[in-house]
């Protein structure tokens, strides 16, 4: 009989539950050597890790050693307490979005995207968009229920809201790279209360990716969705045709019992 | 006076923070204190997330949770309730989606703490905040999030409380004048309807909230071309005040960028005249880098037709993880540049009350 996980205490799994086993890798700039290899040793403790055990490691270049350890980690999470937090999207197939935007919604769903303000980085809005996409995706200019103008970088977000408007658009993409500088968050919020401003904000779903961007930080910022590293172009062509679909039908559930 | 003796005549308050760790989160708490205490049953919502254990940007800073009493009101998502472990009463699903699930209404039967995260745009914030008022709250606070003022627009709130701090800036100084540059976009005038062309400026907005259009010398209506404020270039906005008979208002109906404001002052140096620039409310303005008064010397008067009920400010003198200034010191140099707003530190021994539950002063994070 396998044993029940407690989900009040989750570690690590590796050869039996709450073991705590981690593998990691990493690369010291230090010659290879056995002093290298104590280095990592020390390391290891140091981020808390108990019984470190170099398994593996190489020069990867003159003056640098790469290591792969195991340690034994004693920390834990309340898994419990975080459950429920955000959506649980479904992820639907391309077919399957396309014949769900046919079924609910009837008309091509308009989306304007752009990297804002400062942000030169336009990988994260040309995977999403563009019909060369991203790991074999194609990007929602591919997708037939989807029309797509896509702004490129630095992009003023009085600029985007217009054509967002022009366009009538159902859904602004904003791709930003968040940093610990308030920079850059001003930005991402400057453009929901320009949305606010300009009293569409019912009308438009706004969703934000970038590498450091959770649901959290979405809800905080004020967008309907963030979208993070390991997103595809369909995960968001999932969101925006539910919220879509949801927003034109209007629904609201009254309180049970 | 007291936040909530300050503040009883707004049905629903807003609450915004200048910056992160401005102390937003202590102001509420004392004031939810003072209410608790008088036995008012309070409703709360959040635009963005508050009372959450630690800043979403920064893991490192620790943020005060959000101690509500028996008989309290939330808007919050389905999760987070389920988390505070508080004991409630389901009063309503609101149908309204966030990136964190769907918002609830719960009337809570015990005290305790809770991450609060009502719908994020306002006018949803609005429903919910009436939604509260319906089902009993005495008065809503509406808890505005960085950088997030839409909630505070008059359309959705009746008064607002603005939190400002050391994290601001480094210099004591410049603490102060960001401080005061924010207050004074948030206290833009109201339009007076004195003279003839204030009224008929009146009336035209009167009858339309979104049009933007500019009115000359001569009273006469020019509407403006679609998305304007948005989009103009330099030229056009050349030929719109170089042209026919001098322009003296721009009623903008949606958001008015600072690179507009900016636009609009080479041809006001050139035909030295003054211009008003009138939007729907403090909240349509997106100033960063000048204040109001800066806009006022170039000849840009900022006008709005329903101006922002500001009721107090309070102050954070600490930065986490950073640096302190002399709370009172702070406050009286504010006091000199700001006029006519009470500016509380509600943690100093000076504020009327102390809530006990949060003497955590220095504690990183307010």
């Amino acid at each position: 009989m396998p044993r029940e996980v407690d989900l009040h205490a989750v570690r690590p799994y590796a050869d039996h539950l709450g073991d705590g086993l981690v593998q990691m890798s990493f690369t010291l700039p230090v010659p290879y050597s056995l002093a290298a290899r104590k280095a990592a040793m020390e390391l290891a403790a140091k981020m808390g890790f108990e019984e470190p055990e170099v398994v593996h490691y190489e020069e990867l270049t003159e003056g640098y050693t790469y290591f792969v350890m195991y340690g034994r980690c004693v920390q834990s999470v309340d898994f419990a307490s975080l459950q429920g937090e955000g959506f649980d999207i479904e992820y639907m197939s391309e077919d399957e979005i396309e014949r769900f935007a046919e079924h609910n919604l009837g008309r091509s769903i308009v989306v304007v995207g752009a990297s804002t303000g400062s942000d030169t980085h336009s990988v994260g809005i040309d995977a999403m968009l563009n019909l060369k996409g991203y790991h074999g995706h194609h990007g929602l200019e591919g997708y037939h229920a989807f029309e797509t103008y896509n702004l490129g970088s630095q992009v003023p977000n009085s600029v985007l809201l217009s054509k967002a408007i022009e366009v009538g658009a159902d859904a602004i993409l904003v791709s930003q790279t968040v940093t610990q500088q308030n920079l850059h968050v001003q930005n991402l919020t400057e453009l929901v209360e320009m949305v606010e401003a300009e009293g569409r904000r019912s009308q438009l779903i706004l969703a934000c990716g970038g590498p450091r961007v959770s649901n959290e930080l979405a809800k905080e910022l004020g967008y309907d969705a963030g979208f993070s590293k390991g997103t595809y172009p369909h995960h968001l062509a999932s969101f925006i045709v539910r919220e879509l679909a949801a927003r034109l039908t209007g629904d609201r559930v009254p309180a049970g019992g | 006076m007291t936040l909530a003796q300050l503040t009883a005549a707004a049905s629903r308050l807003a609450l915004v923070g200048l910056a992160k760790n401005t102390g937003k989160t202590v102001t509420l708490n004392a004031l939810l204190a003072e209410l608790a205490a008088a036995r008012e049953p309070v409703g709360v919502t959040s635009v963005g997330r508050d009372g959450e254990k630690h800043d979403v940007i920064d893991f490192r800073i620790e943020k005060p949770l959000v101690r509500l009493a028996a008989g309290d009101l939330v808007a919050t998502t389905d999760g987070l309730l389920a988390a505070s472990g508080v004991p409630h009463e389901l009063l309503e699903r609101t149908g309204l989606r966030t990136p964190l699930g769907e918002v609830l209404l719960a009337r809570l039967r015990g005290e305790g703490t809770i991450e609060i995260a009502g719908p994020s745009a306002a006018a949803d914030t609005r429903v919910v905040a009436d939604a509260m008022l319906s089902h009993g709250a005495r008065r809503v606070v509406i808890d505005g999030a960085i950088d997030r003022r839409a909630a505070s627009s008059p359309e959705i709130a009746d008064g607002l409380v603005m939190s400002t701090g050391a994290i601001l800036a480094e210099e004591i100084e410049d603490v102060v004048s960001h401080t005061a540059d924010a207050v004074e976009l948030v206290r833009v005038p109201g339009l007076d309807a004195g003279t003839p062309e204030e009224r008929r400026v009146a009336d035209l907005i009167a009858a339309d909230a979104r049009a933007s259009f500019m009115v000359d010398q001569d009273l006469a209506v020019h509407p403006l071309p679609p998305r304007f404020a948005l989009t103009a270039e330099q030229p056009a906005i050349d030929g719109l005040l170089r042209e026919g008979p001098a322009a003296r208002w721009l009623v903008i109906g949606g958001a008015v960028p600072e690179a507009f404001l900016e636009k609009l002052i080479p041809s006001l140096r050139r035909t030295r005249t003054a211009l008003k620039v009138l939007a729907q409310d403090p909240t349509r303005f997106f100033l960063a880098t000048h204040g109001p008064e800066f806009y006022a010397r170039a000849g840009v008067e900022l006008l709005v037709a329903h101006p922002i009920d500001l009721r107090a400010l309070t102050v954070n003198p600490v930065a986490p993880q950073s640096h302190e200034f002399d709370s009172a010191r702070l406050r009286a140099l504010l006091a000199e540049k700001i006029r006519g707003v009470p500016i509380f530190d509600v943690l100093h021994p000076s504020y009327a009350v102390a809530p006990p539950m949060m003497a955590r002063r220095g504690a990183v994070g307010r």
